[in-house]
């Protein structure tokens, strides 16, 4: 199975280039498989609430897990199918997450991308956008205060997410820390509708870095290789003590902001401009152009991945919905003090 | 000098203002304690706003002819300091941030600082309006000593517009368990019950006098012999045959009449009343009740009443004659609107027109009490006419 | 030796970083210079890299504190005033009163809040926000009406895993003094009698508590014997002792500092009114502030909010009813 193969969460940044760009591969198209699955089943009413995919931003997501390692802590936002993939989370998490499964890490609590294990370093993103990332930071600053070096806590965000009050408090809050973060702002041009132009008026998202005080790399995250080395090298900025690394990715979202929305406003000529390129088949080429893989290897991994999606949500769609009746109605975790009252 | 408010009083339940119509006093004028000052016009009288306090009227800030609420300022009076201070009256204070300094100590009550207490004297009807208040809690306490608002009769209440509070209540239960207490039977709790519930109706009584000598002779030749009750029962069954609307129950606006002429009659026991019931009454002659009434006489003596032997009957016969009582006014049972009584029979002198002397008869007075939503007395009077004039051909009935 | 209610919370806070290595104070302000309040004079020194200074970020505060308390730590976060917090709003009630119950992980941050007036603090110096957090599932919230409380809730506070609303009473901080701190302590969640009475109960919490002692003082010379009930904390609120109160005195009247609608006043009554009904003799009644921003001027302020005055004045209607 996948797991066995790409030891996930273990991705060592020491392995080679090319067995990085390989994992992160698989990883993408697993979550490229995966969405597709997520659109068919929401599409089929099996769904409840809404579906959010990261189609067209793969290759930064998968870029940015394939970078961390375990003991790191990584807050993903709403994109990162291929990300939480890389970084460690089973599939079965998420089809749990997304069929409201209470044997899932949400327990039907929460759904769709709202998902994570904090306690293993995967914190679960709550709607506010940008709010993440200083519960990054506090973990990171914890982490200080008890001496643990050598760790790096990632946060993804979006453009939209830049112009949140809890962004800017957070970035600024890590730099005067010097903490380890990578902050990688995937700017995919449209907040649901809104696009760049309505959402800030500095010249690039990357001059933010010069007023906050911290360092910044651009990419273009339709590129795997590219994503590979900006978000690696990142990675490897922050882990050796240079405080806070923005990295700003353009790319398009090759979905709409959710199921329930067809996109409609995207710029035609940004679709067809090389922005809109699908990174999925770029890495596809990329892979066998460089003699990494093979026709036949790719088909066995798609084989393989669908293989194991099928059997995940298969699986999942047999177990029971949650049963109000046996839920604890409790918020807090000190069972003395909680009160019983409706 | 401290200048103590006149405040429009409290005049009266539900009473929320008063409107002046005269000065009694001017300003200047040296007044006493409770003196009349202002004279105010409620919608239900004209009373007088008195004086808080001896001092001199210093000013009427009340208008003539316009009403202020219940607590309104009316005028000042300029009182001594001692007088103020003896009475416990307010002056009207200036707010004063330094309030607050009272928190010196985490122990607050031991605290020096005393505060000028507010206005005193004004019960306050807010939403408790009414002396037959009665809270949730005092309810409680009456439901758990299977009291109603009939047992409250007669409590002193202490609260808004007399309302009778809990302390006031618990303060009468433990006044009645000074006093030796025997415990109700069930019967006696039952009855007490059923009295209280028929209460609720307008009970009026008529009454007439009524010969026996007819009956006392046809005893002498009849076998079996039946009773003046019984005689008195069939004669109201007969006549109501006739007639049934006396004995129709008023529901709401409707007059609901009898199926069936079904009467009973009061069989006194240790501690309460049997009201077993004879059915279809009209349909069986005198004769013919004289068995089946013995046998429910027995039965209820014996407390064996079957369940079907009472219940369900439109008039209720009691012969209170046997206590040697003349005269009664019985109540109606809850769902009845007719009782017929019959007093002991005794001598009485009865003028003889034509032999132009007095004769003595057997009379006995006879009482009928109802339900005056249904009936009123020249109907009631014209039904006891009619058993009256039965009973003096027993033979017939 | 006596000590204010503000220096127990120092107290408490140097004890906690003292006996927990877990614990560490963020907040703007509270390092070197000890605080706006001066509730964390010294601890810096004494305790270095363990009492830093924030920018002026509530969001972020929190966010690092629930970051913090995911990886084990206990933080305390010191909010210059309750009503700077909005600003951290979202970070308290959709972050961190929310992780424990979506992810079973707890969040044991206190949060430390400057609640209620002073005369001339206005509108956004005085605000209690107890009532807007207590609505939160996820929360608990703190109200200590004495300088023992602060001292024992505050310790207790930081130990709860839970997210804590420590809100002390800024009039209070400096007003209020004690003989010693305490060794023990009721715990949180379970209310005080303050002063045991017969007639009628008044229900209050923080600096409110003070007020009512004073009116319930002011009552007894003229026969009236008032209990009073320090709620101590809002949320967990015992019903209970208020509801054993009640049952003994049949009359409610609950006071608060904040605002009517939907204020700890309105929740006791609720539940007295609806878990208790047959125990009132007459209808519970509520005294808050009015329902406006708190004004500036004392003269406006005092006529805001509950005294001393309104509150015994209220408690006669009561009591005639």
């Amino acid at each position: 199975m996948l797991e066995t193969v790409l030891e996930p969460g273990t991705a060592d940044p020491a392995a080679s280039f090319h067995e990085r760009q390989r994992a992160a591969y698989r990883f993408m198209l697993l979550a490229r498989l995966l969405d597709d699955k997520f659109a068919a089943l929401y599409r089929a009413g099996k769904i409840h609430g809404g579906v959010f995919l990261g189609r067209g931003q793969e290759a930064l997501s998968a870029a940015l897990g394939v970078s961390l390692k375990k003991g790191d802590v990584f807050a993903p936002l709403i994109r990162d199918a291929a990300g939480r993939l890389a970084f460690g989370e089973p599939v079965l998490d998420t089809v749990r997450t997304h069929l409201g499964s209470p044997l899932g890490p949400m327990r039907g609590r929460d759904g769709n991308v709202h998902r994570g294990k904090p306690r293993e370093g995967y914190f679960p993103m709550i709607s506010h956008l940008g709010a993440m990332i200083s519960v990054v930071n506090g973990a990171l600053f914890a982490r200080r205060l008890k001496g643990v070096t050598g760790m790096v806590g990632a946060a993804s965000v979006g453009d939209g997410a830049t112009s949140t009050g809890s962004f800017h408090e957070a970035l600024n809050q890590a730099a005067i820390e010097k903490l380890p973060l990578v902050l990688v702002v995937a700017n995919n041009h449209y907040a649901y509708s809104t696009p760049n132009e309505r959402q800030f008026a500095c010249r690039d998202l990357a001059d933010k870095a010069l007023g906050y005080g911290v360092e910044v790399q651009t990419v273009d995250g339709t590129d795997l290789s590219a994503c590979l080395n900006v978000v690696g090298s990142a990675v490897g900025m922050a882990r050796a003590g240079r405080g806070p690394q923005l990295v700003i990715a353009t790319l398009l979202r090759l979905c709409g902001h959710g199921e329930h929305d067809d996109a409609g406003y995207v710029d035609p000529k940004l679709k067809k401009s090389p922005l809109g390129r699908d990174c999925l088949k770029v890495a596809e080429e990329q892979l066998l152009r460089l003699g990494r893989a093979d026709a036949a290897q790719l088909a066995v991994w798609r084989n393989e991945a669908i293989h194991e999606i099928e059997e995940a949500v298969a699986r999942v769609q047999r177990e029971p919905a949650p049963d109000p009746f046996a839920e604890e109605w409790r918020a807090i975790s000190s069972k003395q003090l909680s009160e019983g009252h409706e | 000098m401290p200048q103590i408010p006149i405040i429009m009083p409290q005049l009266g339940e539900s009473i929320a203002e008063a409107k002046v119509v005269n000065f009694l006093v001017k300003p200047g004028d040296t007044v006493e304690a409770d003196q009349d000052l202002i004279e105010v016009e409620t919608n239900k009288a004209t009373m007088a706003v008195t004086s808080p306090c001896r001092g001199r009227l210093e000013k009427l800030t009340a208008q003539m002819k316009e009403s202020y609420p219940v607590g309104a300022v009316l005028g000042q009076i300029e009182a001594t300091q001692e007088e103020a201070v003896r009475l416990g009256l307010d002056v009207l204070p200036p707010v004063k941030a330094s309030d607050t300094d009272r928190l010196a100590k985490s122990d607050a009550n031991g605290g020096k600082n005393r505060v000028q207490p507010t206005v005193r004297g004004l019960p306050v009807p807010a939403n408790a309006a009414g002396a037959s208040y009665l809270s949730p809690r005092l309810k409680a306490r009456m439901h758990e000593l299977g009291l109603s608002a009939a047992d409250l009769a007669g409590i002193a209440g202490s609260g808004a517009a007399g309302r009778v509070t809990v302390e006031d209540f618990e303060k009468f239960i433990t006044q009645i368990e000074k006093h030796r207490t025997s415990e109700a039977s069930m019967m006696r709790v039952t009855v007490a019950d059923a009295m209280r519930r028929s209460w609720t109706r307008p009970i009026a009584h008529v009454g007439l006098p009524v010969r026996l000598d007819p009956l006392f002779a046809y005893r002498k030749i009849a076998r079996p012999k039946p009773g003046p009750a019984l005689c008195a029962l069939r004669a109201l069954a007969v006549a109501l045959a006739e007639n049934s609307a006396p004995a129709g129950r008023l529901v709401g606006s409707k007059i609901v009449h009898p199926s069936s002429i079904d009467i009973a009659f009061a069989v006194e026991s240790e501690d309460g009343v049997f009201v077993p019931v004879i059915r279809d009454a009209d349909k069986r002659s005198l004769k013919d009740l004289i068995a089946p009434y013995n046998e429910l006489v027995e039965l209820a003596r014996a407390r064996k009443l079957p369940p079907d032997a009472t219940g369900g009957s439109i008039a209720t016969v009691t012969n209170f004659g046997t206590f040697g009582l003349e005269w009664a006014t019985p109540i109606p049972l809850p769902e009845q609107a007719l009782v017929l009584g019959l007093g002991a029979a005794r001598h009485r002198p009865h003028w003889d027109g034509v032999k132009g002397q007095f004769v003595p008869v057997m009379e006995a007075n006879m009482t009928l009490s109802f339900d005056h939503r249904v009936l009123d007395g020249g109907a009631a009077g014209r039904l006891l006419q009619h058993v009256s004039d039965l009973m003096a051909h027993p033979e017939q009935l | 030796m006596s000590i204010t209610y503000l220096e127990a919370i120092r107290e408490a806070q140097a004890h906690a970083l003292r006996d927990d290595p877990r614990v560490f104070i963020y907040g703007q302000d509270v390092g070197a210079f000890g605080g706006a309040f001066k509730a964390t004079k010294n601890l810096a020194k004494e305790f270095p890299g363990r009492v830093l200074d924030s920018p002026i970020s509530e969001d972020a505060m929190i966010g690092l504190a629930v970051g913090a308390a995911i990886e084990g730590l206990r933080p305390i976060i010191e909010m210059q005033f309750a009503d700077f917090s909005t600003t951290g709003f979202n970070q308290i009630v959709n972050q961190a009163a929310t992780l424990f119950w979506r992810t079973n992980v707890p969040c044991p941050i206190t949060v430390r809040l400057p609640v209620g007036g002073t005369p001339g603090s206005g509108p956004f110096h005085s605000q209690s926000m107890e009532s807007v957090y207590a609505h939160y599932p996820g929360l608990i919230v703190l109200t200590p009406a004495t300088v023992e409380d602060a001292y024992s809730m505050l310790l207790e506070a930081v130990a709860i895993d839970d997210p804590v609303i420590f809100c002390e009473h800024k009039f209070l901080y400096y007003h209020l003094k004690a003989e010693t701190l305490p060794s023990e302590a009721l715990p949180v969640g379970k209310a005080r009698i303050a002063r045991e009475g017969r007639d009628m109960t008044i229900v209050a919490h923080s600096a409110m508590v003070q007020d009512a002692l004073a009116a319930a003082a002011e009552l007894s010379p003229e026969g009236w014997e008032v209990e009073v009930v320090d709620l101590r904390s809002v949320k967990p609120l015992d019903t209970d002792t208020v509801m054993a109160s009640v049952a003994r005195t049949g009359r409610l009247l609950c006071v608060g500092e904040s605002w009517p609608w939907g204020g700890v006043t309105a929740e006791v009554i609720a539940r007295v009114t609806s878990e208790g009904y047959d125990l009132l003799d007459a209808p519970p009644q509520r005294l808050n502030a009015r329902d406006t921003p708190v004004p500036y001027h004392p003269n406006l302020w005092t006529a805001h909010r509950p005294t001393t005055r309104s509150i015994a004045a209220a408690a006669r209607n009561l009591l005639r009813l």
